[in-house]
């Protein structure tokens, strides 16, 4: 009877023994209940898209990580070898083009996505106790990811990497005191040189990933621990009792919710949906769509190589990358010494600060973003100031 | 009691050999990332050349290969030396690094001004800044001016480095 | 050298007639632009909102009439200053600048068909499009694109006359030239800024016509006016209340955003100018030094008065109208406003002692003021302004923040403030109207002797045939 079973489903021939083997594996490991914890996790129900960018910002920091291993395997980090290397890869391998086309156009949609991600957190008050730390952390790799992206551009040792690290490396000699010993900390010397590339390669490939795998961790953790905040929508309330109703809600709320240490209203959203399939359906398509768009863009497009450094150019007009446009703007807006110091450190910095401390600054239980002008206002400035600030920059670029 | 004497001898003892090690690999990783600050530079004088036909009040461009003056030896890098020939019998052997971001600063015949594409720093023809953000004048490269007794022309030698007094 | 062509009159009285002109057509047309996006941004948020708050709907609709009437006025002016000030007086340099920028003049001209249509059409529909309140929404969109590009368009005439960049008419050249779009966001913001404080004017000339109404009913109604006084019970007690106090409730109410609008908008004008200066500072070196070491370099430090005055008023009102309603950090708010009117004082110390930058050079008064001198901090002229110039924007972010935060708290009270903050917004609404004007003369006085910079001479309206100029010498428009 066994026997004609078998002959009737031919497929149980391979997977009966496999489920006897997950079976065996699972008793060891418990890989099923990790996985269920992973996936049927309480969603809010509304505004399911926005909540799409947190991981296509994932996918896309995992997609730089894959093409920059591939990378590794033509370039050399040696200031005679790093553009020929590249040049060969442009060159002869069109294969190895396309893979360097993704790390660039890859590092371009994630540096859009995460902002993305980071405004509409911004927007929706998710930073809000206790998701702080969230905040932070999250504030943290995107300053990373700025990091791997401005000593990324110092890598390929053409004329545009040559003069980004000397800009770059130059600017940290304004900080008071140790600046001078900082800018020789990096170039390792007075000037751009060999070791300036080797320690930029070390910053690039070991150091700030590390550190930004790390803190991907600990903000996935996070994000577990509290979930997903949502936006204020999902917190309305419809019946005339709304202490009733909000009541009700939290009782009947699947975890990771009602959040502890957080106003009432705010501890269990109205709807929820179960990350899988509903959420992460969606998340899947917006990575798809950004994954394509850069495996198209990497085949069209490639990445540039320019001439190689030249360190007697006189005609060669040294541009950031569009992502640094306002901030290299900001250095034509602050002229002569004390004002050039003010303008990095204390401005940028402060300008830094007050987006990594945002949660202590915005104290109040208002989540909707009209309602908080306190900070609405001063990030629209800074926003439109930053906008401002790059077509400004592209213009003056334009014209030189 | 004794037992947790001993416990805390053991989280104490846990805690110190942590901090040996930290220490231990700490010592020779800081003094190898800050080595750059005390390494030996490799100063060297380098001929321009002759200058008595440099023309007088137009900056004229020099190519100089200049040795690296820290870390390994690489081939020389090539470095611009504008050479400004005053009426008054003076030289100035200015470098093209803009004391704002260190770009590549060009003289530019439309301003008659050096220029930074960078940000638009601009300075005279003497090297002072007169606009834009550069906080000092054009930095010029140690250098010297030698008669040669045989030619009897005027030999400008520089230095692979920059002359900080400006 | 040719001899003057020109038709009757000085130069003097010709420069002044275009200036006057000039300054007139553009406050007209500024004012159109930034009227169509405030009533947009008006109409989205009673969209957005779906309370159906008349006044939203009111104070678009007043843009949209008095843009009516304006229009027509500025129409007639445009044609006057196109045929008779710019073709007769100044007829060669126009036929050379018209010949330049030929497709930009015709784009130019086709916007406006667009303009006429869609301005007459919301104007003369306006009551019964509200019944599609999304496609009337649409059609003010539509109008402020065609407004936006019709300003665009005359920015390329008019910044490339500044800044020809060596007169290489490529029309892409022309079209980017380096302060075009400069130009164009300095000018995007200000429009907006200017309409608010127009708002801001108004607003404030009838809260004191229609107050000193209200003074008079209740002086003959003792009864209502004590209902009326009241805030919260005046809308309780709306049928006992006299119709000024609605009326005197909705000016102040117009006119609290006039203002906001007004110091919002203008909050980023100093960057954005200051990139401005940059590149007339790489491209027309000459025009440049006019403005800060010249003849102009005082005119610019009144122009940062005036701008510290903006600020200043509007922090101003935003504090007395705070302190009116009883807000809780309207003490603070006054503070910021002393501290705005410091830094505004300080910014423009120099203006008061010189009339120009030379003179203070002359003077051996170019040291720091604690050595007797007249300058600066920092031992620079430009260091010190851009710092004062960064003060005065943080001050008024934070004056504008802790408003519109007071706002969203529902602190603020409407009708409750005083007849003196209403002249505040009218001299928030002058100084905006005054800082357009000399802003207008500095970029027409810069570039002299030139009318096209480095090209075209004012003198005889003289056309450099192969001279040597200070900055390009002859190139593509000496050639036509």
């Amino acid at each position: 009877m066994n026997a004609f079973r078998t002959l009737l489903h031919p497929s149980r021939v391979v997977t009966v023994p496999l489920r006897n083997a997950y079976r065996w594996f699972d008793e060891r490991t418990g890989i099923t209940q990790l996985v269920h914890k992973g996936l049927y996790e309480a969603v809010p129900h509304s505004g399911g898209w926005a909540y799409t960018l947190g991981s296509a910002t994932l996918v896309l920091i995992l997609l730089q990580l894959f093409s920059g291993i591939f990378l590794l395997l033509d370039y050399v980090p040696s200031v005679e070898e790093a553009w020929q290397s590249l040049h060969f890869l442009q060159a002869q391998d069109a294969f190895g083009n396309w893979v360097r086309g993704l790390h660039l156009w890859g590092a371009y949609t994630l540096i859009l996505v995460i902002g993305l991600h980071a405004l509409r957190t911004f927007l929706s008050a998710s930073y809000k106790r206790p998701r702080e730390l969230n905040w932070m952390s999250g504030a943290l790799l995107f300053f990373l990811v700025l990091g791997l992206a401005i000593t990324g551009a110092m890598l390929p040792w053409d004329n545009a990497a040559y003069w980004t690290a000397t800009v770059v490396t130059n600017i940290l000699h304004y900080f008071p005191l140790i600046g001078d010993g900082l800018r020789q900390l990096w170039r390792g010397g007075t000037f751009v040189g060999p070791i300036t590339l080797t320690r930029t390669f070390a910053l690039h490939v070991w150091v700030l990933p590390f550190v930004l795998f790390a803190f991907i961790g600990a903000h996935l953790y996070l994000l577990r621990r509290h979930g997903e905040f949502g936006a204020w929508v999902n917190y309305n309330t419809e019946t005339d009792d709304p202490d009733k109703e909000i009541g009700e809600r939290i009782r009947n709320a699947e975890p990771p919710y009602p959040t502890k240490r957080i106003e009432r209203r705010y501890a269990a959203p109205k709807r929820t949906v179960d990350f899988f399939p509903d959420q992460l359906f969606k998340d899947t398509a917006v990575s798809v769509g950004l994954v394509a768009i850069i495996f198209i863009a990497g085949l069209i497009f490639g990445a540039t190589l320019d001439e190689p450094a030249d360190s007697a150019t006189l005609t060669y007009v040294p541009t950031p990358e569009w992502f640094y446009l306002p901030l290299d703007q900001f250095l034509v807006l602050t002229p002569h010494d004390p004002l050039i110091a003010v303008g990095i450190f204390v401005i940028v910095l402060a300008g830094a600060a007050a987006f990594f401390l945002l949660p202590f600054l915005d104290r109040s239980r208002e989540r909707r973003p009209t309602r908080r002008p306190e900070v609405l206002v001063p990030a629209l400035f800074m926003i439109f100031a930053v906008i401002f600030l790059a077509v400004l920059g592209v213009n003056r670029l334009y014209n030189l | 009691m004794r037992d947790v004497s001993r416990r805390q001898f053991l989280i104490r003892m846990t805690g110190l050999g942590a901090g040996a090690i930290g220490v231990m690999l700490s010592i020779p990783a800081l003094g190898f990332l800050l080595s750059p600050l005390f390494a030996q530079k490799r100063i060297a004088w380098l001929t321009v050349g002759a200058i008595d036909q440099v023309p007088v009040g137009t900056p004229t461009v020099r190519y100089v290969d200049m040795p690296n003056e820290q870390g390994w030896p690489v081939p020389s890098e090539r470095r611009v030396v504008y050479i400004v020939r005053k009426s008054d019998g003076t030289t100035r052997v200015l470098s093209n690094i803009c004391s704002h971001m260190q770009c590549d600063v060009h003289w530019e015949p439309r301003l008659g001004q050096f220029l930074c594409p960078c940000h638009g720093g601009l300075y005279d023809i003497d090297g002072v800044n007169i606009g834009g953000p550069p906080p000092a004048p054009l930095p010029q490269w140690v250098h010297r001016i030698t008669l040669d007794p045989v030619t009897g022309q005027h030999v400008l030698e520089v230095q692979n480095q920059l002359d900080e007094r400006v | 050298m040719s001899t003057s062509t020109q038709i009757g009159g000085n130069l003097l009285t010709n420069g002044l007639l275009v200036a006057v002109v000039a300054l007139v057509h553009i406050q007209i047309a500024a004012f159109l632009i930034g009227a169509s996006t405030m009533a947009i941004v008006s109409e989205t948020v009673s969209l957005v909102r779906r309370n159906r708050d008349e006044r939203h709907d009111r104070l678009a609709h007043g843009l949209i009439k008095s843009s009516i009437f304006i229009f027509g006025f500025g129409s007639a002016l445009a044609i006057f200053f196109v045929m008779f000030v710019l073709t007769g007086v100044w007829g060669k340099f126009f036929v050379s600048l018209q010949q330049i920028t030929f497709w930009v003049f015709f784009l130019e001209g086709i916007t406006f068909l667009f303009e006429i249509v869609l301005i007459y059409t919301l104007y003369a529909n306006w009551q019964r499009l509200g019944e599609h309140r999304k496609a009337r929404l649409g059609m003010l969109i539509l109008l402020n694109v065609v407004q936006w590009w019709q300003m665009f368009f005359i920015d390329i005439v008019a910044s490339f006359m500044v800044t020809p960049n060596g007169g290489d008419v490529n029309i892409l050249n022309l079209i980017l030239n380096p302060t075009s779009i400069v130009l164009t966001a300095h000018r995007t913001l200000g429009n907006i800024a200017w309409a608010g404080a127009a708002v801001a004017l108004v607003s404030g000339v009838q809260y004191l016509r229609v107050t000193r109404r209200l003074e008079t009913v209740r002086r003959t109604a003792p009864a209502t006016a004590a209902a009326a006084s009241v805030g919260a019970m005046a809308a309780s007690a709306a049928g006992s209340e006299p119709p000024e106090a609605r009326e005197a409730r909705y000016w102040d109410w117009a006119g609290q955003w006039g203002a906001v609008f007004a110091v919002g908008l203008t909050l980023l004008q100093p960057w954005v100018g200051y990139e401005y200066a940059k590149e007339i500072q790489l491209h027309a070196y000459p025009a440049w030094f006019n403005m800060m070491f010249g003849d102009l370099s005082n005119v610019f430090l009144v122009q940062i008065t005036l701008l510290g005055s903006i600020f200043t008023l509007g922090a101003a009102y935003f504090w007395r109208r705070m302190k009116a309603s009883g807000a809780p950090h309207a003490r603070r708010q006054g503070v910021v406003t002393a501290m705005l009117a410091f830094v505004t004082l300080f910014a423009a110390l120099p203006a008061w002692f010189a009339p120009t930058y030379a003179d203070v050079v002359t003077a051996h008064l170019d040291r720091p003021f604690w050595q007797g001198g007249l300058l600066n901090p920092f031992g620079n002229f430009i260091p010190y302004k851009v710092g004062a110039l960064f003060a005065m924007v943080m001050l008024a972010l934070w004056s504008l923040t802790a408003y519109m935060r007071a706002n969203s708290r529902d602190e603020l009270q409407a009708g409750r403030v005083g007849r003196r903050s209403a002249v505040i917004l009218i001299g928030l609404g002058a100084t905006v109207s005054v800082m357009m004007m000399v802003m207008g003369v500095i970029r027409e006085h810069a570039r002299q002797p030139y009318l096209i910079s480095g090209e075209l001479t004012i003198n005889n309206q003289q056309i450099l045939n192969n001279q040597p100029s200070a900055v390009g010498g002859s190139s593509g428009v000496t050639d036509r």
